[in-house]
């Protein structure tokens, strides 16, 4: 399995999709301080906090950016091998499937808690910027350490409700039909952010999970788990499945 | 271990269409065996299966003398394969790719890379990647992937693909030498029937999923004929005199004036002159061997492979 990691990470060198991947991590903390900055001059009245900046910057990844990102990488991830017919090579060396699928998963939850110390990191960096121009009330790293607790925990939701899309993946074995399929889960996750069944939509559930607000809904919590966890297993346990049982053409 | 690879009434069916169709084969270890098939035949399905890329719906293959759905690991780890046209990563360098293969083999050497990749011919451009690679590059490639950890038996699914005539001769060159100096047995497909004349010792024929054939090369060598063709201006006088004269009836006549001999080959010269002094006008004599060709086109029916 390290072996397998190793040549995941190899796998990338040179590769676009990971400065790619970077430079999407950063969008939402400059967006937010594009916001702040606008905000500081059109109602000089409202207080910006680094918490405000925190609880926008992890609504729209969890909600926006985030999902379609991530499905980007996922689907990157698991549809290059038919796209670069590597299967063939790999898999007769040999590896199995099984093993192989793992470790596309694994790497795929590490490059996904990657891009969110990324996103962290750069928003306290902006944040701090944005404080020493235009002064920014509640700084401390303390607030900014609970934040990277609760961002760290919608990374590891999103990455297991990002599994169903993994699953497209390997079987369109292209990245068209997941990125679509992320659009339209995005649009659910718009229309449903503010509503209370919001708590039964996994993806939006999740956002919802991290910040507490499902207990506002009415919803149980177990449920909302419960339905994060369908969805999860669902798209894992589909992908093995159809990739164990597929001839490699 | 007599054979090195044996499939026993593979079968793969796709809907109600037959890929493979109760193939068996047997060969044998230490040669090079030669699967020629025209376009569609089978050969890639069953190498496929083989390699346990595909799964057959019915049959077994013993690689190795063992089957290898029980020990995938020990004896995939001795085998190379190439099928049809290689898989790398674009990103990344010759080099690249195949230290990730021998990372997953748990095999890495450095050394080992360049002396392969030296073999090949692909160590002067280190550092292009292979999205920039030529298609004759990419086929090198394949197979220094394929030879890289010394294996015993090797499956190349039309190994000269894309290669220029200098590197199918140095390809040809090295896996003889693979097979004869370090006793690798070689299963490798191709269209280019001069190829599997020049390399095989056995050819096995595959036609709409089925093995028609398995023939020793010596034997089909035996096997070939001669014959001449005379072009004449009275092909039935002609005739007359080759029965009357030389009691040769192993003859085929065409409607173009000629009169094909498959006997009485030694006899050419006497034949000539017996037509000019009857004063039958022979306009042109050719000798020719039956080849590969012929044989192949004998035994499928219709033309070359596709």
């Amino acid at each position: 399995m390290v072996n397998l990691l190793y040549c995941e990470l190899l796998k990338l060198k040179r590769s676009k999709m990971l400065l790619i991947s970077f430079l999407g991590a950063l969008v939402t903390p400059v967006m937010m301080i594009a916001s702040a900055v606008k905000m500081h001059y059109s109602r000089p009245d409202i207080i910006i906090t680094l918490a405000n900046l925190y609880d926008d910057c992890s609504l729209y990844t969890m909600l926006l950016f985030g999902v379609i990102v991530y499905v980007v990488i996922a689907a990157y991830l698991f549809s290059r091998e038919y796209t670069e017919k590597t299967l063939k090579t790999i898999l007769t060396v040999p590896v199995s499937k099984l093993t192989f699928i793992i470790s596309k998963f694994i790497m795929l939850f590490l490059w996904i808690i990657v891009l969110t110390l990324i996103s962290w990191v750069s928003m306290f960096i902006l944040a701090t910027l944005y404080k020493a121009i235009f002064g920014l009330s509640e700084f401390s790293i303390a607030v900014a350490i609970k934040y990277l607790g609760e961002m760290l925990l919608g990374g590891i939701l999103m990455f297991l409700t990002i599994s169903p899309f993994a699953f497209l993946a390997v079987w369109t074995k292209g990245l068209v039909v997941p990125i679509i399929a992320a659009a339209a889960i995005t649009m659910g996750n718009v229309a449903l952010s503010n509503e209370a069944l919001g708590a039964l939509y996994p993806w939006t559930a999740s956002y919802m999970l991290v910040r507490g607000d499902i207990a506002q809904t009415g919803y149980p919590y177990p449920l909302s788990i419960g339905l994060i966890a369908i969805v999860s297993i669902f798209g894992f346990f589909a992908s093995v499945v159809y990739f164990k049982r597929e001839d490699v053409k | 271990m007599e054979n090195v690879i044996e499939t026993i009434g593979l079968t793969k069916q796709y809907g109600t269409q037959l890929g493979v169709d109760n193939l068996s084969l047997h060969i044998p270890q230490g040669k090079i065996y030669g699967l020629l098939g025209r376009n569609g035949a089978g050969k890639t399905t069953a190498m496929r299966m083989m390699l346990n890329l595909i799964r057959p719906t019915s049959g077994r293959v013993l690689l190795l003398g063992k089957d290898y759905i029980k020990q995938p690991d020990s004896i995939y780890r001795k085998i190379g394969s190439l099928i049809e046209a290689p898989g790398f990563y674009e990103n990344l360098t010759g080099q690249e790719n195949l230290q990730i293969l021998a990372r997953l083999r748990g095999q890495y050497d450095k050394n080992s890379i360049t002396h392969t990749l030296e073999v090949v011919g692909l160590d002067k451009e280190t550092n292009k990647i292979f999205s920039n690679y030529s298609m004759g590059m990419k086929q090198r490639l394949g197979i220094a992937a394929a030879i890289m950890h010394d294996p015993e038996l090797l499956i190349l699914d039309e190994p000269i693909n894309g290669l220029d005539p200098i590197g199918i001769h140095e390809i040809r060159k090295f896996l003889l030498t693979l097979c004869r100096e370090k006793g690798v047995s070689i299963l490798l497909s191709s269209h280019v029937l001069d190829e599997i004349e020049q390399l095989c010792d056995i050819i096995g024929v595959m036609h709409e999923g089925r093995l028609i054939e398995e023939v020793d090369m010596m034997e089909l060598r035996g096997r070939n004929r001669q014959y001449i063709d005379f072009f004449v201006s009275d092909i039935n006088a002609a005739a007359l005199l080759l029965e009357q004269q030389f009691n040769c009836m192993d003859y085929t006549v065409s409607a173009d004036k000629l009169i094909r001999l498959h006997s009485c080959i030694d006899k050419r010269g006497e034949i000539n002159r017996c037509f000019v002094e009857s004063g039958i006008l022979v306009t042109q004599i050719s000798i020719y061997t039956e080849k590969l060709e012929d044989y192949f086109s004998d035994l499928i029916g219709g033309g070359g492979i596709g």
